[in-house]
């Protein structure tokens, strides 16, 4: 990927994260750690990851400072101990509204680079 | 190339040099935990391989230590602790100043941080003094040593704790996240790493100071406290009440034409009050930060 590229990606990816985070704890049955997450967003990336794993430890901090995730810490038998991540009431209100922006984003993007807007 | 854990984590620290040291042992803790987790899981998949060859993928999809500071960089600068000062320049008049600092979270967050101090100061500077004590007796017994050891990780769990506390009180960035110790370590060394650790000490010495120090902070807000609401309804008590004033054991009403001029300087203390209790709050809050934040 050459700089310019990867300067596009990294930009698009700063509000993406959050979403991406999100969505994922949103789906989950239980409460996931760091790296459980970022194996599970790499099995839906493609070949290039778009986003390095350890990008997402910050914005996991972030959500969690917002009130949109809560966390805990526990031990683990195989490695050192695990902080947790659930999405709270607040995340999934925020969720469903980040939905629609997304949504919305998604559309106006599309109709333009497919050329439907009027120029 | 990174040749183990610990020389990327040496890497991510230099990158990160100048940035907030709360910040720097968070996106370190989080880098430790990230790529000693995935060099266990994959373990089977990287069976035979050095942990060199083994990282070299991990730190792939990882990101470089470059990449990763400045992630942190640039969410840091997005999310200030939650009652850290946002008003960059206060144009409020003096007295708008001086009796706003009653609606000012910060304040709020000063004047609890001063009350809860007693029982945390109770807690934790009981249990390192008492721990500390037992464990050091437990030292002259073989079987003393590990559990010199747990009573080390627990005043690191409680500088965590108290560290959490001052950020949401106090406004001061504190780690959010535990410090590891090395899993690739022996327990012999595991041991000698959480003695040598100045870490170690400076909480240990920090919840120590805590006990006296949550005693003061108690009593002197409290009493500030009491003393601003007894002045403010004094005239109401006296008159309207009969309820004298009980100084120290004496009842005593105090003159008609001096009710005005107490309840007046009640309505002037309980403001200063939580001025002094914002400045106390702020040497506190630099004073915790040196203390339990690993350099």
């Amino acid at each position: 990927m050459t700089d310019a590229n990867k300067k596009f990606q990294k930009e698009l990816n700063s509000g993406i994260a959050a979403l991406v985070l999100l969505g994922v704890l949103d789906q989950a049955k239980d409460a996931m750690y760091g790296y459980q997450i970022a194996k599970l967003i790499e099995t839906h990336d493609e070949e290039i990851p778009m986003m390095k794993q350890g990008a997402l430890y910050p914005v996991l901090r972030s959500l969690e400072s917002s009130g949109l995730l809560e966390s805990f810490v526990n031990p683990s038998v195989s490695g050192p101990p695990r902080r947790y991540y659930n999405i709270t009431e607040s995340g999934r209100e925020t969720l469903i509204r980040w939905m629609e922006i997304w949504d919305r984003t998604k559309g106006f993007v599309d109709r333009i680079l497919e050329g439907k807007a009027d120029v | 190339m990174y040749r183990d854990v610990r020389d990327y984590l040496e890497k991510l620290k230099r990158e990160l040099e100048g940035a907030d040291p709360a910040l720097i042992q968070d996106a370190l803790s989080d880098a430790e935990g990230h790529l000693r987790t995935a060099l266990e899981e994959e373990s089977v998949r990287t069976l035979g391989l050095s942990e060199t060859k083994a990282l070299e993928s991990i730190i792939e999809k990882y990101g470089t230590p470059s990449e990763v500071a400045s992630a942190y960089r640039a969410i840091e600068s997005r999310i200030p602790p939650v009652l850290a000062a946002t008003r960059p320049q206060d144009s409020r008049s003096l007295w708008a100043r001086f009796f706003g600092v009653l609606a000012e979270a910060r304040a709020w967050g000063a004047f609890s941080y001063m009350l809860l101090a007693l029982f945390t100061g109770i807690i934790f500077g009981g249990w390192t003094l008492l721990g500390g004590l037992i464990s050091a007796c437990s030292l002259l017994f073989i079987i003393g040593l590990p559990i010199f050891g747990l009573f080390l990780l627990s005043i690191r769990g409680i500088a965590l704790l108290e560290g959490r506390i001052v950020e949401a009180l106090l406004g001061i960035r504190m780690p959010r996240k535990p410090l590891f110790l090395d899993r690739s370590l022996g327990w012999a060394d595991k041991f000698k790493a959480l003695v040598t650790d100045a870490y170690s000490w400076k909480s240990f010495l920090y919840a120590v100071l805590l006990f006296p120090l949550g005693i003061v902070y108690y009593g002197v807000f409290g009493l500030l406290f009491v003393l601003s609401l007894s002045f403010i309804t004094s005239p109401v008590l006296e008159l309207v009440f009969h309820i004298p004033l009980d100084l120290f054991g004496d009842n005593v009403f105090t003159p008609v034409w001096f009710l005005p001029v107490v309840c007046i300087a009640g309505f002037f203390l309980l403001p200063l009050t939580f001025h002094f209790a914002k400045f106390i709050g702020k040497i506190h809050g630099r004073f915790a930060k040196s203390m339990l934040v690993r350099k």
